[in-house]
Formats: structure tokens, sequence, C-alpha cells
């Protein structure tokens, strides 16, 4: 099977980057931007107690661990431990050890080097209050952790309840926009597509909402952080150790621009793929008839080495990238050995400090490494961005308002129009010329003709699904086009060919659209529209859950519970379009009866397949190629003897 | 670890660049457990102010050289090792897809596609995280766990023993998090779909929406569907904002321990400060071994179920194939013959077709007509064996057709079904599919044949138009007469046409019946279309599967039945469009 990609791959962003998108994101944060705030400032909280851990090391090397040089004499000489002799217990340890110790006046000094000498037991004597400091530095630091704990779990828990309410007012904007839209919209963009914007592509946002914000305040911030806190400690190594920022920045950008390549390509394989196996899946009977199974089986395997490759040179992109990020690391580290050590040999810094150098430099690469996948997630929201608000600039309006809107509401519909009315849902293909007709309230007329002769047109526009291209229809005399769509719509039901059922209850499915109603009017819904048996028959009564596409129930039975919901909405006009379908003639028969009780008393417009359903109505308008070619009584019509005449004739003998 | 076996072969094979890769891994471990053995050194010199900058400058050396080593041998085991994990998909992917044409009509008929779709796409997935990062991540966490806690314990063991106090809770706690983790997750991904279920139901139901003016309530509903998915979300949140930070809390903790305990070792000169830093660095190595033992056996364990899943559907035998008896069969020709044909599509579902019986002449046509679910297309898919019969048999020349070779049999049968399929590609593609390497005047032919010459004459790129996913650019009628093509093509000895003109107009719908007509096969034709059935030899009218009438044109013209009732209609029909 060849594949096009072009059938798969929509098409390409020119730019790959628009802050511009990024921008109009913002109207949708403003709402939350108080918990916003919030989340950001622990996020910053964080990053402080993050960097103060390597810096409290510091601390304890300097302070207590390492005993401070002896600048004061002889800067050569090397580190030495000074004890006061006045302290508790001190005078007899140092008398113990008289080779080791040199004493002046009240001070006695040790060199580092030879504190190992003595027995740890005098040690804990003489360092008593480095013992004291370290246990201080060690509460303290237990304390940050366990903050630093809870901060992080309650940052987290904010940011997502944040990003997920953004996305979820993003996601219903959307939902109610397309809802919005025309029905001629839903003819262009296939369902699946719409489906993908409202929640695939929204999901992608929250991705993208989620790494931005992480990145920018909590990797960047460390970032900064980190520069800050060593350039305040020795802002020579730090510029030193700076050496191979230039070159990160310069392979993650590179990289950047391979793995996003690389991750394309993975991209429109996988669709391919999945098309490929859809295909077969679908088509397996064919398949398998025209033994194509090889055939079939050659072409997928080509497709799947491709992805292979793809996924092969991603791997090779990340194999050299990972390492080459980890390679500058360690070189920075190398760096700070050696220029930091020279530093501690000419005593401009201090150990603790060589140490904490390397434990932000450490902490500096981390969030580096991650730049990569951050972009592709950056990338892939990007995308869905700028195809969710092309859906959301696209204004077209369904079943517009012309000017002059009627401003007193639609009490009820006494009369109802057409007057030359002529549509084609493509430029010069009329689907309906110059029909008119008129009804009052109370009245039920027919509409006959063989298929394709515009009946089904004639009830889209009447719903104003669609507007006509030339005449009007007039509601109570008025334009239809200049009453707001909800107040018309709201006085009819629909009744169609293929009900459309939801996966809810039947109860739900009934009061569709409706006001609560009470039980007695819902037993006369089910009542009128035959619908009793059916409802006791099954096991849940009401609220059996009606499955995908209603398939748990046969089809005509689908009908009487749409015939149901329309009894529930207790409309003024029935538009009902006759299912042309096979059904058993018990269901028809109660499927007929159910008819007739919803029109009673209504003022109803029928598409009729069946001639008897057609006589039920006052007037029949008989329809070809667009045209009503006759129109009149049954009586009148058959007495005519023309098309009206031949379609009964025809259906005696079926 | 029955199922292991699937990739077992791949191992087995790739064994020289797994132990490569494997090798590379320790090593690169290794080296990184030096790094923090110079910093120590480094420390300890400086603390003692016993190095010159001559001894900085070969540290320095070491740990660049000791950096260049670990890049490059990273590089061999990234691809070595996550390579062999998608050649495993790879092979996996190919091997399903081989065996899912193996099995038959029936198979599909229960599985839902979405599912299959699921085993190709994500269970091969999990496969390969298993098989890649799983195996990586577990012998990084071994290695490295393993070496790290030596390095430490040769400074000093009992320090070392405080240390690893919290380890076993970010094992522990990883494992406990990224269970409930994984049942979280699949909770968020039910909710999407029931997300998604309504966004779609409210699309495709969108006429009923506007004519009921129901769009605040679908609205409305769409909100607490969308918000018991975030909730869900918020849910899963809850464990992975507890795990991450929890793992980093507990090794905080290891260097809070330390901090403490070696901080005073320090001070009372038990270990050197190089030392003390020198664990600090260790610690940094354990911390990534303990989450990722954690990590890698829900990896793995996850892996391992897909794993499990695609296994099932490998052993899954095709219920259609050869039987011992299966000969291939020399001569292909002769009558077609159903004797007391019974089917159901399962035990439990009611008789689709109940004793069947006819017999027909080779090269002569055989027209059925009948109500809609009255068994017509269930007979035709029959005969190829799409599916096979419950009870009787239907033998061609006076074999058993289970007894003939599947492939030779099949290759003399063409079968147009009821809904064309069409595939993305271009209208040669489609046509020549059975038969690839047929010559152009071949193709020509077979295309006048099934009157679509002047269709595709009309097309931009005539033959080679594309007509994308399941021909989208297409007409009904152009769909079927592309299909009608590709059997015309074939030659075959048997044609089964279900409803062949049912989407064309009328002129052309004769001509293609002429042309069928004068073919020198065997024919079987359903249509709705009476007229079309006018000049078959024999004519079978089932109802609820069972055979109502047969007979000539003639015969049952004057017996007025169904089919002369429907034949009057249908005349009176095409009246009606002249009119």
């Amino acid at each position: 099977m060849t594949t096009n990609a072009s059938f798969f791959e929509e098409k390409q962003l020119d730019k790959a980057y628009d802050f511009r998108l990024i921008l109009r994101i913002y109207p949708y944060l403003k709402p939350y931007r108080l918990m916003l705030s919030f989340s950001i400032i622990m996020a910053m909280a964080i990053t402080v107690l993050n960097l103060s851990l390597p810096y409290i090391t510091k601390i304890a090397i300097d302070q207590y661990i390492i005993p401070k040089t002896g600048h004061e004499n002889d800067s050569h000489s090397g580190r030495r431990l000074n004890v006061d002799l006045s302290g508790h217990g001190v005078a007899e340890i140092v008398d113990r050890y008289p080779d080791e110790f040199v004493i002046s006046g009240s001070l006695a000094m040790i060199e580092y080097s030879r504190l190992s000498r003595l027995e740890p037991d005098d040690l804990k004597v003489l360092r008593k209050d480095d013992l004291s400091g370290i246990t201080f530095i060690a509460v303290i630091f237990v304390t940050i952790i366990i903050i630093d704990f809870i901060l992080n779990f309650f940052q987290q828990i904010v940011m997502e309840y944040t990003g997920q309410k953004i996305m979820h007012d993003l996601r219903m904007k959307l939902f109610t926009h397309i809802q919005d839209m025309p029905v001629s919209y839903f003819n262009q963009n296939p369902v699946a597509r719409l489906v993908t914007r409202t929640t695939n592509d929204v999901q992608n946002m929250q991705e993208m909402f989620t790494s931005i914000i992480t990145f920018v305040f909590m990797d960047l911030f460390l970032l900064a952080g980190i520069a800050i806190v060593i350039l305040n400690m020795s802002w020579k190594l730090s510029l030193t150790s700076f050496i191979v920022l230039p070159f990160v920045i310069y392979f993650s950008i590179f990289f950047s621009g391979r793995a996003r390549e690389a991750f394309r390509i993975i991209r429109t394989k996988t669709a391919e793929i999945n098309t490929h196996f859809s295909e077969t899946i679908t088509g397996i009977k064919v398949i398998q008839l025209f033994r194509q199974e090889e055939n079939n089986y050659q072409k997928f395997k080509k497709l799947n080495h491709e992805y292979y490759q793809a996924g092969m040179k991603q791997v090779h992109v990340f194999a050299i990238f990972m390492p080459v990020i980890e390679l500058l690391g360690i070189v920075s580290v190398a760096v700070v050995i050696y220029y930091g050590g020279m530093n501690v040999i000419s005593d401009e810094i201090t150990i603790g400090v060589l140490a904490a150098f390397i434990s932000y430099i450490k902490m500096f690469f981390r969030p580096i490494r991650d730049v990569a996948e951050k972009y592709n997630i950056m990338q892939n929201a990007m995308s869905s961005a700028e195809r969710l608000f092309q859906i959301i600039d696209n204004q077209e309006k369904d079943a517009p308002l012309e000017s002059g809107m009627v401003h007193e509401p639609l009490l009820s519909i006494s009369s109802l129009e057409a007057r030359s009315v002529s549509f084609g849902y493509v430029k010069d293909e009329p689907v309906l010329k110059d029909v008119s007709f008129s009804l009052q309230a109370g009245d039920t007329i027919a509409i006959v003709g063989p298929t394709g002769s515009g009946k089904t047109t004639l009830m889209n526009l009447i719903n104003r699904f669609y507007s006509p291209d030339r005449g009007q229809i007039l509601v109570n005399g008025i334009d239809i086009r200049r009453i707001p769509s909800e107040q018309l719509r709201s006085k009819m039901a629909l009744v169609t060919q293929d009900p459309f059922l939801f996966s809810e209850s039947i109860k739900e499915n009934i009061l569709h659209g409706t006001r609560e109603l009470s039980d007695k009017e819902i037993y006369s819904a089910l009542e009128h529209s035959n619908c009793k048996d059916l409802v006791e028959r099954l096991p849940d009564g009401l609220d059996t859950i009606l499955s995908e596409g209603g398939a748990s129930i046969s089809s005509g039975e689908r009908q009487l519970i749409s015939i149901a919901r329309a009894f529930a909405r207790n409309p003024e006009l029935i538009i009902l379009d006759e299912a042309t379908s096979y059904i058993d003639s018990d269901t028809e028969q109660k499927i007929q009866k159910a008819l007739i009780n919803l029109m009673t008393n209504r003022t109803s417009i029928i598409i009729a397949h069946r001639l008897s359903t057609a006589r039920l109505a006052k007037m029949i308008l008989v329809m070809k190629k667009g045209v009503i070619i006759e129109s009149g009584t049954h009586e009148a019509l058959m007495s005519k003897r023309g098309f009206y005449h031949m379609l009964n004739q025809m259906e005696k003998i079926a | 670890m029955k199922s292991f076996k699937l990739v077992l072969p791949y191992f087995q094979q790739n064994c020289l660049i797994i132990v490569i890769g494997i090798s590379c891994l320790i090593v690169v471990d290794f080296l990184q457990l030096i790094i923090p053995r110079i910093i120590k050194w480094a420390i300890d010199d400086l603390t003692s102010k016993s190095v010159d900058p001559q001894g900085l400058v070969y540290y320095f050396s070491y740990i660049l050289g000791i950096a260049v080593a670990m890049g490059g041998f990273r590089y061999v085991w990234r691809r070595c090792l996550i390579g062999m994990s998608r050649e495993v998909e790879e092979g996996l992917r190919n091997r399903l897809f081989f065996h899912l044409q193996t099995l038959s009509a029936k198979y599909f008929d229960n599985a839902k596609t979405g599912d299959l779709m699921a085993h190709a796409t994500n269970d091969i997935q999990h496969v390969r995280m298993g098989v890649g990062m799983g195996v990586v991540a577990l012998t990084d966490a071994i290695i490295m766990g393993a070496a790290a806690i030596g390095f430490m314990a040769y400074i000093h063991v009992q320090l070392t023993l405080y240390v690893l106090i919290p380890m076993p809770f970010i094992v522990i706690g990883t494992r406990f998090f990224s269970k409930r983790m994984h049942q979280r997750y699949q909770d968020v991904q039910a909710a999407f779909s029931d997300l998604t279920e309504a966004v779609r139901e409210r699309f495709a139901g969108i006429r009923i929406v506007k004519a009921h003016h129901s769009e605040p309530l679908e609205t409305s509903r769409v909100d607490d569907i969308s918000r018991k998915y975030i909730k869900q979300n918020i849910r899963l949140v809850k464990i992975t904002s507890s795990l991450f930070p929890m793992m980093v809390f507990f090794s905080n903790i290891s260097l809070a321990i330390i901090l403490f305990l070696g901080g005073r070792q320090t001070i009372t000169a038990e270990i050197t400060p190089g030392d003390f830093v020198a664990f600090i660095s260790y610690l940094g190595l354990l911390t990534w071994p303990m989450m990722a033992l954690g990590w890698v056996t829900n990896l793995i364990q996850r892996g391992k179920a897909s794993l499990d899943r695609i296994a099932r559907i490998l052993e899954r035998l095709p219920d259609i194939s050869d039987s011992n008896l299966s000969t291939a069969s020399e001569n292909l020709n002769g009558a077609l013959s159903f004797e007391n044909v019974s089917f159901s599509y399962g035990t439990d579902h009611k008789q689709v077709l109940e004793k069947i019986s006819f017999m027909l002449e080779q090269g002569k046509i055989l027209g059925i007509a009948g109500p809609p679910g009255s068994g017509k297309t269930t007979l035709l898919n029959l005969i190829p064996r799409l599916y096979d019969v419950t009870e009787g048999r239907i033998c061609l020349n006076k074999t058993n057709i289970k007894d003939i070779q599947l492939s030779s049999f099949r290759s003399r049968i063409a079968f147009m079904p009821q809904e064309p399929f069409i595939f993305a590609g271009t209208i040669k593609d489609n046509i020549t599919f059975g038969c690839p390497g047929l010559s152009d005047s071949d193709l020509i032919q077979a295309v006048k044949k099934a009157a679509l010459y002047d269709t595709i004459q009309s097309f931009p790129h005539g033959l080679d138009t594309v007509v994308g996913e399941k021909g989208v650019i297409l007409s009904g009628g152009q769909k079927q007469r592309i299909a009608l093509a590709r059997c015309l093509i074939k030659s075959p000895g048997i044609l089964l046409l279900d409803d062949p003109i049912s989407q064309v107009d009328t002129e052309t719908g004769r001509a293609i019946m002429q042309t069928v007509m004068a073919l020198p096969c065997t024919v079987i034709i359903v249509s709705h279309r009476l007229s079309a059935l006018k000049n078959a030899d024999i004519l079978l009218v089932l109802d609820k599967g069972r055979i109502l009438e047969h007979g000539s044109h003639a015969e049952l013209m004057e017996s007025e039945g169904y089919y002369a009732r429907t034949m009057r209609l249908q005349e009176i029909e095409k009246e009606l469009n002249d009119y």
C-alpha cells in the first residue's frame, strides 16, 4: 500500500516558534493569577532552599570541620588548630601530648596533620564547640529538607490544579466555540479532527504549560540562583567555570534541532504505521481474498523499518547529546578543581567554598540535560496551540441574525411559509429550486418524492442549519433569519432518519435538552411514544445506559426513544424525517402509532417515505429534483393520476 | 515468563552487542565512581597544603581524561542497548502484523480495532522501554549501587551503614507509589477516553444538539466530564508530587546523617575532610540507583504485562487454514455446490443460514435476492472461506473446499464486497492490488469493463490519482467500480459480487451487468436491483436464512412471490424516475 504522508500530516507550521501564541494564552491565565503567583512564589522558595543546602555544607566544613588556617602568623606553615587552655579538661589533654602542641600564652596550637595522633575522646573534648556547631548545622539541615519536602508537594499540587483549571477553561471555550459553528462547518471538518482539537491538543498545551512554568520558574531561577551564589563566593572561579557555558548553549541548540527533526519523522512514521494497521484491519477480508498478505506485509515491513531508522536516528542524536552535555559538566568540575585548587593554595578561597562549588556545578548541569526534551514538548504544544487558535479565530456563526432582529420573543408558531426558496450546498448545483408552500398552526404537511429530490435539504433550511440562497422562510410572517435561532429551535422537535442517541441513560436521552419533567410527565411521554413496553422489558428500565451508538437496542427501538424525546420537549412544530431502514412490522406499527400521537394537535412537517404516513397529512407536496411538482390532498393527487398516483401504485405492490 | 520466549531470540541474535553495551555501561559506572576519588585526593592535598599547581594540573587532566572516555563509552552503550530495544520493537511489530493477517474474519468481528491498534503501538512501546531502559537502569542500579556502597565502605564502614538507613525507604517508597501511580494513571486515561467520547458524540450528533437547542445542556455535560478528568489528574498528581520529593527527602536525610556523623568523625580526625567530601559525592551517585530500582521494577513489570498481551494474540491459531487433507488441487474448475449448509456467527447467535442447498455449473450465473438481513452477504462470505460453515459442506468439483489448499483456492476467486475497500494510494495501485505486474493494456481493459474509463480520464492524474485514506475523494459509485475493476483484472474462476451496482446510475449499471454476463467464469451476484439479476441462469430468493424461491427469471415471475412483486415495484420506480 503506497502511503502518502500528506494525508496524515496536517500542514507543517511555517514558523517553529511563535511567541505571539504564548501571549494568546495569557487571557486564560488571568483568572488564576493569584494561584499562579502563589505557586511561583513556592517554586522560588524551593529553589532558595535547594541552593542553601550546599551552602550549609560549606559552612559546616569551613566553620567547624576544618580549622581555620593561622593567617596571622605564617601562611606557609600549614593548618593549625588553636585551643583555649582555660577550657574544661583542656589543659590535662594538652599536657598528655607534650610533643604535639606549641603553647603560646593561653592558647595551645597543634598542626592539623598531627590531629590524628590524638585520641578521638581527647579531640572530642578539645573540639567541643565544633561538635555542638555541627549538631546545630545538622538540625538546620533537617529542618530545611522537611520544609523543602512539604513545599515541593504543595507547589506541584497547586501548579497542576491551576494548570488543569486553565486547560479546562480553554477546552470548554473551544467546545462551545465549535458547537456554535454552523452545520456546514461540521460537513467540512471530520468529527475526529474536531475531537482531537478539544482533547489531545488541549492536553499538549497542558504539558507545555506545566513545563514552561517549571522551566522558567524553577530551572531558570535555579540556574540564576546558582550563578549568583557562586559569583558571590568567588567571582573569579565562577567565571572560569562558566567557560564551558557557550559550548553547552551551542550544543543544546544544535542538538535540539536534530532531535526535533528525528522526533518529527518518528511522529509521521507512527501515524503511517497506525494508518496501515487500521487499513489492514478494516480491509482484512479483501486482503485475504486477494491473497495480498505477503505483499501487504512487505509494505508494512518497509514502513516499520523506516520507523526503526527514524528511531535509531533519535537514539544516535541522544547518544551524542547526553554524553556531550555530561562531558561538559565534568569538564567544568575539572576546571573548578584546578583553578579552585590554585585559589585554595593561594588562600583566596577556603576548602568549604571549593566543596560547595563542586556541588553547585553539578546542580547547574542537571536542568540543562532536559533542555532538548523540553524543547520537544514546546514544539508539540506550539503546533497544537496554533491549531487551537485557528479554530477559535474562525468567527463563522451558526444561524447569524440578519439586521433588523425581532425583539419581541417568539411566543408561538402560528404560521410557516416558504417563499420561492432556492438553495444549493455547492455553487451552481441547486438542490432546491423556487420552492414555496405555507401552513398554519395545527396543519400537517407531508413531503414525498424519490431520494435526492431535496426533501432533507428543505428540513435543514427550516431548522436554520443552512440559509436559503434566494427566497425566504417565514414564521408568523417574519423571516427566520431575523429570529434568534434558539427561540425558533426551542419550539421545534426534530425526529430524524437515524436517531442519534447519546451513551447515557434512556431517561437522560428522553429529557435531552428539556427542563426537568415530573414522573407523571415522563410516564405520559413513554405511554404516548409506545416506549413503555421497551422500558419495562429492560432490567434497569429508564436508567438503562445505552452503549456506544446505542447498540444495545434495535434500530426500531431507538426510533421509539427519539419519538419519546420529541414528546418530552412538547414542541409546537414537529419536523419528522421518516426512517427508510428495514424494521420488523410489529415495531413499525408501534412507531406509526407513536407518530400519530405526536402529531395530534401539533404543526408537523413530515418527510414521508411511506405513503401511509403521508396520507395523515392535510396537504402533500410531491418533490422531484428540487422542485415541487404536485401538491394537494391525497384524494386530489390520486385523482390527478400523476407522479403521486404512480408512487402509490408502487407501494401497493410492495 | 512464558512470553519472554518472544524477545529471547533478539537477545540471542544481539548477544555480542548486548555484551559490548553492558560492558561499556559498567565501565562508565566505574569511571563515574573514580571522579569523587580524585576530588577526595585533591581536597585532602589541599587541606594539608601538600600540593603544588603542577599537582593540580594532574588532577585536572585525570578528570578530563576520564570525562572524555566516559563520553565515548556512553555513546557506545546507548547505541548498543537502546538500539537493540528498537530492533526488538521492529521485530515484534512485524511479527504481530504478520500474524494478524493470518487470522480469520471471525477474529476481527469480535476484536475492537482500537484494542488491536493499542497492541501495535502502546504495548510494543512498553516492551521496548522494558528491554531498553529497563536493562540499562537495572544494570546501572546494581553496578552503581554496589560500587558506590563499596567505595563508601572502604572509607568508613560504620558511617556507610548509617548513611544507608534511608535507602531502603527509597526503594520501597518508589515501588509503593509507582504501583499506585500506574493505577491512577490508567484512571486518568479512562477519564480521558470518557472525555473524548463525550466530545465526539456531541459533535457527531450536532444536528440534534442544534435542532433541540440543547447547546447549554451539552456544554454543562462536557463541563462535568472535563471536571472529572481534572479530578483524576489531581489524584495522580498527589502521588507523583509525593513520590519525587519523597525520594529527594530520603536522600537528603542521608546527607544530613553524613553531615552530622561524618562531620563529627572528621572533627575527631577519624576520617579526613577529603573522605567527608567524597562521601557526599558518593551519596549523590547512590541516590539515582535507588530511585532506578523502584522505577525499573515497574518498567519491567509493565513491559511484561504488554508482552503477555502480545503473546496472547500470537498464540491464537488461525481458525481457517489448510487441514491435513488439503491438497493443492490441480483442477479448480467444475460445479460449485452447497449441501445443506447452515451457519451462525457464534454458538449463542441465531442461525443466519439454514440448510441451504444448490448447485451451480461451471460458467453459469447465479443471482441472489432477498430482503435485508436474509443472509445473502453471509452466503457469499462462506465461499472464499472468510468463515467456515457450521453444518453441511460447500464443494467445488465435488471436493469439500475445506480440503483444498486455501491459497490456491482463493487465488481462483474474486470478491467484491458491499462496502468497497479502497486504501490510500493511487487508483492504479488499488486496481492492480491483487495482481501486481500486469501490463497497462490489461489494466485499461479492466477499467473499461468496469465502466470506469471515462471517469478516470476526467481525473487530473488519471490512473495515478492518489485517492486518500479510505478513498475520500471518490464517490460511492466510483469506489464500487474500482473494486469491480480490481476483481475483473484478476480473471478469476469464480466471481462473487455483493450488490455491485447499488451506487451507480442505471446506464452505468446496465453496462456493467452486460460485461459481467459475458464473462466466462462462474458468477454469483447479490443485488437489490432485480433488473441486474434478470439474465442470471438461476435465481435464489433468500428470506431469514432460508431459500424462499428458486428458478429462472421467467419461472419466478410466474410464481408471483417476493421476486415478482419486487420486480414490478422496481419497474414502476424506474418509470417514476423517468417521469
